[in-house]
């Protein structure tokens, strides 16, 4: 009995202003769905950072015929040069794992990153591509140490960071999924406001009833509670929404747009999306019920 | 009560001064005295919707200002309540008006569909249970008033002005349903000024004057010198 009752009293009140009850919908499914990509974007960029930092950390790329620097002058690195580098490497308490990587795995390497512009594969001789030792570190903030030790010798060409050059990527993506999440704050207030006034024209207009059951000694939570489940049902109707997006988002962008063109990185999968929905529902409607619960705080006092 | 002050801050005087009543269980008392003298503010008290600015209030052997404000509910699920104003809702048919006292308190489906016609019965609404309150006439609002007031069997039953609005044939309808109401054990109080009810009634009535009780007897008529 009190659940229909209940049901009924919140259908009749979503009913009553079914316009502001829409725009309630759209923005908390928009703001939500601003935070569910911004959530997505951080654990993409972590999935990437684990995936790059895991494979290498320090590229030493050796000479080889055509580079000119002052360490090389056009000369390939010798057998003997190749042997001492890699002593060295191995040597080097800081030094976890060396891979060599030979030319022709530079160029396997190197045809499938451009898989998608034939045109550069086309104009690259294989034999241009350096020989390099791929270095894991054990711890890789490490890098200057390993990088100081091998750069001056005779045929390397130079030493590369691989987090110096994702870094800015990174920066990048960082910094975008800040921006999302200040929108997302930004429409948050936006849909706090709004759902606070529904709420409070709900009351209002059923101040009547309201009226009566304080008199008959319904209990607060009584009175409260369509309010409350109001508020609710509105935010998880955003949340679905919000959650519907994201699945689009993944759908057509991700494994749409980016998978297929940029091969050489990993891209979240289903279980990330997943993840989020139960925390965009959790948002959803904890920021609703808390604007309806201040919204008839007022309006029912004993 | 007892020594009951209540002050409203934008009143140089209290609404209700040094007021001293007590009302037995049972007892139907006419509550008596020109606008403003403090009837509605003394039922306001009861009901706990005011706190006294000094003084006590005892209902039903609790003391109000002690009582913490989630027990209210409670307090008043004891206490109905009529007005001038009958206060139904538009929207719903009789039978729904005297439901939703029962439903918002909690009571289960097959108690509310035996108990709203017995009460309707009482009040002499049978057969009228699927009208609209506007269809009815304003003697009829009452009785359903006064149905979801009782509805619940409350202890005591507060009207207000319950006569205000209707004419003196109706009037002594309404009267004999709450007198039939108090002889089943409820306490009534009831503010009027409707001299006539209460001369014919010969119950106990207290007169409020400028916030002061200035009179109280049983068996009283309206004016003074009876």
């Amino acid at each position: 009995m009190r659940a229909q009752f209940v049901t009924s009293e919140i259908l009749i009140g979503l009913r009553r202003n079914l316009t502001m009850t829409i725009a309630v919908i759209i923005t908390t499914s928009v703001s939500l769905a601003l935070v569910g990509s911004a959530m997505l974007m951080r654990s993409q960029v972590g999935l990437m950072k684990s995936y790059w930092y895991d494979k290498i950390e320090v590229s030493v790329f050796l000479c080889n015929h055509i580079v000119q620097s002052p360490n090389c002058k056009g000369v390939d690195v010798t057998p003997a040069q190749m042997e001492q580098i890699s002593a060295d490497l191995n040597n080097n308490p800081a030094v976890q794992k060396v891979y060599f990587e030979s030319k022709e795995q530079a160029w396997k390497n190197f045809v499938i990153q451009f898989k998608n512009s034939p045109g550069i594969v086309k104009n690259t001789n294989p034999d241009a591509l350096p020989e390099s030792y791929r270095v894991k570190l054990k711890d890789p903030s490490k890098f200057a140490v390993v990088a100081s030790a091998v750069q001056d010798e005779p045929g390397v060409e130079q030493v590369t960071d691989i987090r110096k050059t994702l870094d800015p990527f990174f920066k990048f993506l960082n910094g975008l999924r800040n921006g999302i999440f200040v929108i997302a704050i930004v429409m948050f207030i936006a849909c706090a406001l709004l759902i606070f006034n529904t709420i409070r024209v709900a009351a209002f207009s059923r101040r009547r009833e309201t009226g009566i059951m304080r008199l008959v000694g319904a209990s607060n939570l009584y009175i409260r509670l369509p309010f409350l489940l109001e508020g609710a049902l509105a935010g998880s109707v955003g949340a679905a929404f919000a959650c519907g997006f994201l699945v689009l988002a993944k759908v057509s962008f991700v494994d749409g747009v980016l998978a297929p063109s940029l091969t050489f990185t990993p891209f979240i999968g289903w279980p990330e999306v997943v993840g989020t929905f139960p925390w965009l529902f959790l948002f959803g409607i904890l920021l609703s019920t808390a604007s309806s619960f201040l919204a008839i705080q007022r309006h029912l006092r004993v | 009560m007892e020594q009951v002050v209540k002050s409203y801050p934008t009143s140089t005087r209290p609404a209700l001064d040094s007021v001293d009543v007590d009302i037995e269980k049972g007892e139907f008392v006419f509550l008596v005295g020109s606008s403003g003298s403090g009837k509605s503010t003394f039922l306001r008290l009861v009901l706990k919707e005011e706190t006294p600015t000094s003084g006590r209030v005892h209902v039903a052997g609790k003391d109000l200002s002690s009582l913490s404000s989630w027990k209210v509910p409670a307090l008043r699920r004891s206490i109905g309540c009529v007005f001038q104003d009958f206060r139904l809702l538009p929207n719903k048919t009789v039978f729904e008006n005297v439901a939703f006292a029962l439903e918002v308190i909690g009571k289960a489906q097959g108690t509310i569909a035996k108990v709203v016609p017995e009460v309707l019965d009482l009040v002499g609404l049978d057969g009228k249970a699927q009208r609209m309150p506007d269809e009815l006439s304003g003697g009829e609002q009452q009785r359903v008033a006064v149905a979801r007031a009782f509805v619940n069997r409350p202890m005591i039953l507060l009207a207000d002005e319950p006569t205000g609005n209707l004419d003196p044939q109706t009037s002594i309808g309404i009267m004999k349903l709450l007198d039939r109401i108090n002889r089943t054990g409820t306490t009534v109080v009831m503010a009027t000024h409707d001299s006539a009810i209460v001369d014919s009634m010969r119950r106990r009535v207290v007169e409020l004057s400028q916030g002061k009780v200035v009179r109280d007897q049983s068996r009283g008529v309206y004016g003074y010198g009876a």
